[in-house]
């Protein structure tokens, strides 16, 4: 029997890693929902997110929070870069879906190839935000880089759900998720709608990139994981739906962890495409449902 | 063929129009006119390609020909810029955004004029004058409400874009007579208003009643185009369909 608190440890830590993948999930429904494509490039935004703040840092000395922000507004520019110089002539032709998954999957290849050329195959880290002991819950530790992660990853879930109920961009980005035809009737500017989703959905893999590079590591190739991952948790979760996308994220990471705990680290991704197989096959709608 | 008379300047003008849906043309070359101040009814059996003028007219389909709108070329392939012109199509089907509110949708309605708030709500106050419902439903879904009231909503978020001609696709579709009379009744307001409409119609008694001109459109071509006065009997109108 395996110990209670060693079980709550790696769940805990299940917990960490499952907002980062609702982050990038997120991300993946943000550009489905205006546009229809599904980026695989997400992954390299979350690569330049911890690439890019480290990079400030340690090389130029520019403090975290300031090296972050910045990172998350060049990652955002980087991801409309993306959508006018691959995804908007391709849309522009009517492009299809498997067309639009290649291209951005070859996008997001020549981004870690720059970026391996740029700063080498070295794994490189960011220290934690807050260099404090973890608080103890009993005998599970949890640490403050959790909590950081946890915070931001609601505040952005916050920020992301005031601006599409509040804002006029917000509320014409889920016009052209509904209908993009009659969206443009109105004169809402779809194309540009396509690439703020873009910048959006750079800057939320930015954010996840920044936050669990402290716990992990960043490197040029570690963008395509993450990308698998979190398209696992936006179909779990129900593509198209942010709020499932984080939820689907949530139970990857806790199923990772399990079977960290229960079967070895080496089986880890066994457990995530065996869950996703589960929801294909019991559920493909996902957790609340595709949106589409 | 009978030529209408007419009150005013063409404001929109179709010139040897054509659709083709891949390598199908459905549209042969079309010549139509709305003048100001004219409420114009395309009718014609279904499959006529009624809707598919509409979409032409908008740039939504392949086309030939031009479409001139206050003297000038009408954009091919960009319902963005079509609309920024001043026409503006409510779809068949409607087209409302279901799972936002009747508010959010007359606010996207509105999408061009940003942050001009007085005229913003000038042009809320004027559609809910004409649709008193919309304003009791404000708050509610738009998917959860009636087809009549949908159908309001189409035309009320139309109006909310401060539109210069107003472009309806069967907007009596799948709505009971005394709905559609109401709906009828709204539009002819419109037209007395001065707002010139091109209307897209299978309900052909209920378009007559309000409409000034009429082109009768069949298997994908202007059969005769008529004052709606000329049209006395349901006979008078079905000797053009499938001629």
């Amino acid at each position: 029997m395996a110990d209670p608190t060693y079980i709550a440890q790696v769940l805990v830590s299940g917990l960490g890693t499952g907002c980062i993948y609702g982050l990038i999930g997120i991300g993946f429904c943000v550009i489905y929902n205006a546009s229809g494509i599904v980026n695989f490039a997400q992954g390299a935004f979350v690569m330049l997110g911890g690439m890019l703040t480290q990079l400030l840092l340690m090389r130029y000395g520019v403090p975290l929070l300031p090296a972050a922000a910045v990172a998350i507004v060049v990652v955002a520019a980087m991801g409309m870069l993306l959508e006018r110089l691959v995804v908007r002539p391709l849309w522009d032709r009517n492009a299809t879906m498997f067309v639009m998954i290649l291209a951005t999957l070859a996008a997001q290849i020549v981004v870690e190839r720059a970026t391996l050329l740029a700063v080498g195959d070295q794994p490189r880290t960011l220290p934690v935000f807050t260099d404090v002991p973890p608080l103890m819950l009993g005998r599970v530790a949890i640490s403050v880089q959790l909590l950081w992660i946890l915070g931001a990853s609601a505040l952005v879930i916050a920020a992301l759900t005031a601006f599409f109920r509040y804002t006029l961009a917000g509320k014409a980005m889920r016009a052209c998720s509904i209908d993009r035809e009659a969206a443009a009737l109105q004169g809402i500017p779809v194309k540009r709608m396509l690439a703020l989703s873009f910048a959006l959905s750079a800057a939320l893999g930015a954010t996840a990139g920044i936050l669990i590079t402290p716990t992990q590591y960043t490197a040029f190739n570690v963008g395509v994981p993450f990308a698998i991952s979190g398209f696992i948790a936006a179909i779990v979760g129900g593509f198209g739906r942010p709020l499932g996308a984080f939820l689907g994220g949530l139970l990857l990471g806790l199923v990772q962890a399990g079977a960290i705990a229960a079967l070895g680290s080496g089986l880890k991704n066994v457990a995530a495409l065996s869950m996703l197989l589960v929801f294909l096959f019991l559920r493909p709608g996902g957790i609340l449902g595709a949106a589409k | 063929m009978t030529l209408a008379s007419a009150p005013g300047d063409a404001i929109l003008e179709t010139q040897a129009l054509t659709a083709r849906y891949g390598h199908v043309r459905v549209l042969a070359p079309t010549d139509i006119r709305v003048r100001t101040g004219e409420l114009v009814a395309i009718l014609g059996p279904n499959g006529a390609g009624k809707s598919t003028l509409l979409r032409a007219i908008l740039g939504l389909t392949s086309t030939t020909g031009q479409v001139m709108f206050q003297g000038k070329p009408l954009p091919r392939g960009d319902a963005v810029a079509v609309s920024a012109r001043g026409v503006v199509l409510v779809p068949e089907g409607r087209g409302i955004f279901g799972p936002m509110t009747v508010e959010e949708n007359l606010q996207l309605g509105a999408y061009r004029l940003g942050r001009d708030k007085p005229e913003f709500e000038r042009r809320l106050a004027r559609v809910l004058e004409l649709f008193p419902r919309l304003g009791e439903r404000r708050a509610q879904l738009a998917g959860s409400m009636s087809g009549g009231e949908q159908q309001m909503l189409a035309i009320g978020r139309a109006l909310m874009g401060d539109p210069k001609i107003l472009l309806l696709d069967e907007p009596s579709l799948g709505l009971a007579p005394r709905i559609t009379a109401e709906i009828f009744e709204k539009l002819a307001t419109l037209r007395d208003e001065g707002l010139p409409i091109l209307l897209v119609e299978q309900k052909a008694p209920a378009a007559l009643k309000m409409a000034t001109r009429v082109y009768v459109l069949s298997l994908g071509r202007i059969a005769a185009s008529l004052d709606a006065d000329q049209i006395t009997s349901h006979e008078d109108l079905a000797q053009y369909y499938f001629t």
